[in-house]
C-alpha cells in the first residue's frame, strides 16, 4: 500500500499546529507554484536557554522518503554547521535517526526536533561526524565554546 | 466529481473528529483501523504493521522495537469495539483504506459482524456499507469465520438480538432496541458500550489485564495457560502463539479500567485473591519458564531458505524461512502461501489478505532464489540492514517465483520437519 507517508505527515502537521514546543518551527515546504510539498519540512530549532546555544535559531531541513515512517527522515542543518555530530554536509548523526539503531516509526517530528535540540548542547563524542567540531570539543573547551556562541549569533531569530 | 465530494466530506469530518490519544495508531497517527496487537502489547493498524515489517528478516515493533517474526491477525474484538465507539471516524478510515486497497490490489481481511466471534454487537446498520462494494465473492470466507464455526459449538453464542450475554451478567447498560432508536452521535460511551463487548475469550468475564495472541484472540493475562511445553497455543483456534508470553495491552487495559471502574475493580479483587492461593503452590514465574523466546535457529542457519517478502497465511511467519508452499489456485494478487510447518499440519484457513482460499486448492513447493539468498546473507552481514522498498520486493517476489517447482509438496515433508 502506498501513501502512508503523506497521510502520516498530514497528521503530523495537524498535531503540530494543535500544539508544539515553544520557539520551534516546523512547516512543510511550499513550492513556487503555491502547492505544499509534505515530503520536505523546513524547521527551526532554538538553542536551549542557559546553554552556549541560547539565542540561536538553527534552521533544519527534514527530508522524508516514501518509506516514512518505516524509515527515518534525513535531517540537515546548513552545510558546514559546527557540531561534533553533524556531518560536513549538514546531516545530523543521531541514534534515533538511524534506521538500524534507534529509529522507531512511533517517533514523531516533535520528538525528533526536541531530540536534536538536546543533542546540540550534549554532543556524543563516541560518534563523531566532523573533525573540527570533534577535536575542539575533545581538546579545546574554550575555543569550542567560543565557536558555538559565534554560531548562535550567526542564526538570530527570524523577526 | 462525486468521488471528490465524498473525499471532501471525509476530510471535513476528520477536522471535527475528536479521537483520544489512546486509540491512535503510532504509525499513521490516525484512528486505529483493523487493529493488530503485537506481542509487546502495542497496537497498530493492519496495514501499518504490514508495511513496517521487514521483508528480509525479523521485524520490530514500531513503538518499542521489540522483535517479532510473525504477522499477527487482526484483533476482531478491538475492531468491533472501535467501530462501535468511533463509528463515524472508523467508517471514514474504512473508506480511505478500501480506496487504497483497490489501488494496490491487496486487500485486508473482511469481518462480518454476524459471524464474528467477538461478543461485540454492532447495534445499528449491521454490515459495513463498503463491504458490499467488494466484489471478491462473498464475505463468508473471512479469517474469523471458520474459527467461529468451531467455536459456536462449544460456547453459547448469541446471534439473536444481542440481549443474551455469555458472561451471564444481567446488569448491562442499554438494550439494543434503545440503541437503534437514537442517532449514534447522541449516545454517550457508557450507553453504547457494555461489558459484553470486552470479555475474555476464556473466562467470558470482563477482560482484566488483556493480552492478545498472534491469532487475534483476547484473553485476560491470567487466563492464558501454557499447556504446551514449547509453545503457547490459543485455546479457541489452536493457533500457536510464536512469541514469548504476550505482554498486557496497556492501552486497552486503561480503557477498560476507565469505562468499567466497578466491574474492573471486582475482577481485580477476584484475581488477586486467586493469585495468592496459586502462589503457594507454584512459583509465580511458571508462565515465563519455557520462554527463551521463539525458536530462532532457522534465522541463523546459513542454509535456510528465505522467501523475501512472502509470509505464511496461517501462522504469519514473515518472511517465510525454510519450505514455502504456494497455492496454485488462489487468484488474488497477494497469493496464498504456507510455511513448511503449517503445510504439514494441514492448517488451511482462509488467508490474511482476504484471499478466497479453500481446502480444495492445490499447493506447490516454491524454491527460494539461491542467488538472492547469497546476496541477502552478504547484505545483512555487511550492511546490517538492507533497505528494500516495497516495489522492489514485488519484483523480487516475481523473480523468486520462476525457479523450479515441484508438482506436489507431499514428498518433501521430511524436509519441512527438520526446520521445526
Amino acid at each position: 500500500m502506498s501513501g502512508i507517508a503523506r497521510g502520516r505527515l498530514a497528521e503530523e502537521r495537524k498535531s503540530w499546529r494543535k500544539n508544539h514546543p515553544h520557539g520551534f518551527v516546523a512547516k512543510p515546504e511550499t513550492l513556487p507554484d503555491g502547492t505544499v510539498n509534505l515530503m520536505v519540512w523546513h524547521c527551526t530549532i532554538p538553542g536551549k536557554t542557559g546553554t552556549d546555544w541560547e539565542g540561536g535559531y538553527f534552521p533544519l531541513t527534514m527530508h522524508f522518503s516514501e518509506d516514512y515512517p518505516s524509515k527515518p527522515p534525513k535531517c540537515k542543518f546548513p552545510q558546514g554547521f559546527f557540531h561534533p555530530n553533524v556531518y560536513p554536509s549538514g546531516t545530523v548523526c543521531l541514534s534515533i535517526l538511524n534506521e538500524d539503531s534507534g529509529w522507531r516509526p512511533a517517533i514523531t517530528v516533535k520528538q525528533i526536533l526536541v531530540g536534536i535540540q538536546d543533542l546540540l548542547d550534549q554532543p556524543n563524542p563516541a560518534d563523531p561526524a566532523q573533525t573540527e567540531g570533534y577535536h575542539l570539543f575533545i581538546q579545546d573547551a574554550t575555543e569550542y565554546k567560543r565557536r558555538v556562541r559565534q554560531q548562535a549569533k550567526q542564526y538570530p531569530p527570524l523577526v | 466529481m462525486e468521488n471528490n465530494a465524498l473525499r471532501d466530506r471525509i476530510f471535513a469530518d476528520n477536522e471535527h473528529e475528536e479521537i483520544p490519544d489512546s486509540f491512535v495508531c503510532c504509525v499513521c497517527l490516525d484512528l486505529l483501523y483493523k487493529p493488530i496487537v503485537l506481542s509487546c502489547g502495542h497496537i497498530c493498524c493492519f496495514w501499518c504493521v504490514y508495511n513496517s515489517m521487514n521483508c528480509l528478516r525479523e521485524s520490530q515493533c514500531p513503538v518499542c522495537r521489540h522483535q517479532y517474526y510473525h504477522f499477527p491477525t487482526v484483533c476482531q474484538m478491538l475492531h468491533f469495539l472501535l467501530l462501535k465507539i468511533y463509528t463515524v471516524p472508523y467508517k471514514r478510515r474504512e473508506e480511505q483504506t478500501l480506496e487504497e486497497e483497490k489501488k494496490s490490489g491487496f486487500y485486508s481481511p473482511q469481518f462480518d459482524p454476524e459471524t464474528c466471534e467477538s461478543q461485540a454487537k454492532f447495534g445499528h446498520s449491521g454490515i459495513p456499507s463498503s463491504s458490499s462494494i467488494m466484489n471478491l465473492t462473498s464475505n463468508s470466507c473471512n479469517v474469523g469465520t471458520s474459527e467461529c464455526m468451531e467455536q459456536s459449538g462449544s460456547t453459547t453464542h448469541e446471534r439473536d438480538e444481542g440481549t443474551v450475554y455469555s458472561n451471564g451478567e444481567p446488569d448491562i447498560v442499554g438494550t439494543p432496541a434503545k440503541r437503534k432508536k437514537l442517532p449514534q452521535e447522541d449516545i454517550s460511551l457508557e450507553q453504547k458500550l457494555s461489558v459484553a463487548d470486552v470479555t475474555c475469550t476464556m473466562c467470558k468475564q470482563l477482560l482484566f489485564r488483556p493480552v492478545v495472541l498472534n491469532c487475534g484472540h483476547v484473553y485476560c493475562q491470567t487466563c492464558v495457560v501454557n499447556t504446551d511445553e514449547d509453545m503457547l497455543r490459543c485455546q479457541v483456534c489452536q493457533s500457536p502463539h510464536p512469541n514469548r508470553s504476550p505482554k498486557v495491552c496497556l492501552e486497552l487495559d486503561h480503557f477498560l479500567e476507565e469505562q468499567f471502574p466497578e466491574e474492573y475493580r471486582q475482577r481485580r479483587d477476584a484475581i488477586e485473591l486467586k493469585q495468592i492461593k496459586v502462589k503457594l503452590e507454584t512459583p509465580s514465574c511458571s508462565l515465563d519458564k519455557g520462554n527463551k523466546g521463539e525458536n530462532t535457529d532457522w534465522w541463523s542457519d546459513p542454509d535456510s531458505k528465505v522467501h523475501i517478502g512472502v509470509g505464511c497465511d496461517f501462522c504469519g511467519m514473515f518472511p517465510i524461512i525454510g519450505d514455502r508452499y504456494r497455492c496454485a489456485d488462489c487468484t488474488e494478487k497477494m497469493g496464498f502461501d504456507l510455511c513448511g510447518d503449517c503445510y504439514a499440519s494441514r492448517s488451511k484457513l482462509p488467508g490474511r489478505f482476504n484471499q478466497q482460499h479453500t481446502s480444495e486448492h492445490k499447493f506447490k513447493l516454491e524454491q527460494s532464489n539461491i542467488i538472492h539468498n547469497i546476496m541477502l546473507r552478504l547484505a545483512t552481514a555487511q550492511l546490517g540492514d538492507t533497505s528494500i522498498d516495497l516495489e522492489s520486493v514485488g519484483n523480487l517476489e516475481i523473480a523468486s517465483d520462476s525457479p523450479t517447482m515441484f508438482d506436489d509438496g507431499e514428498d518433501n515433508h521430511s524436509d519441512s520437519e527438520t526446520t521445526n
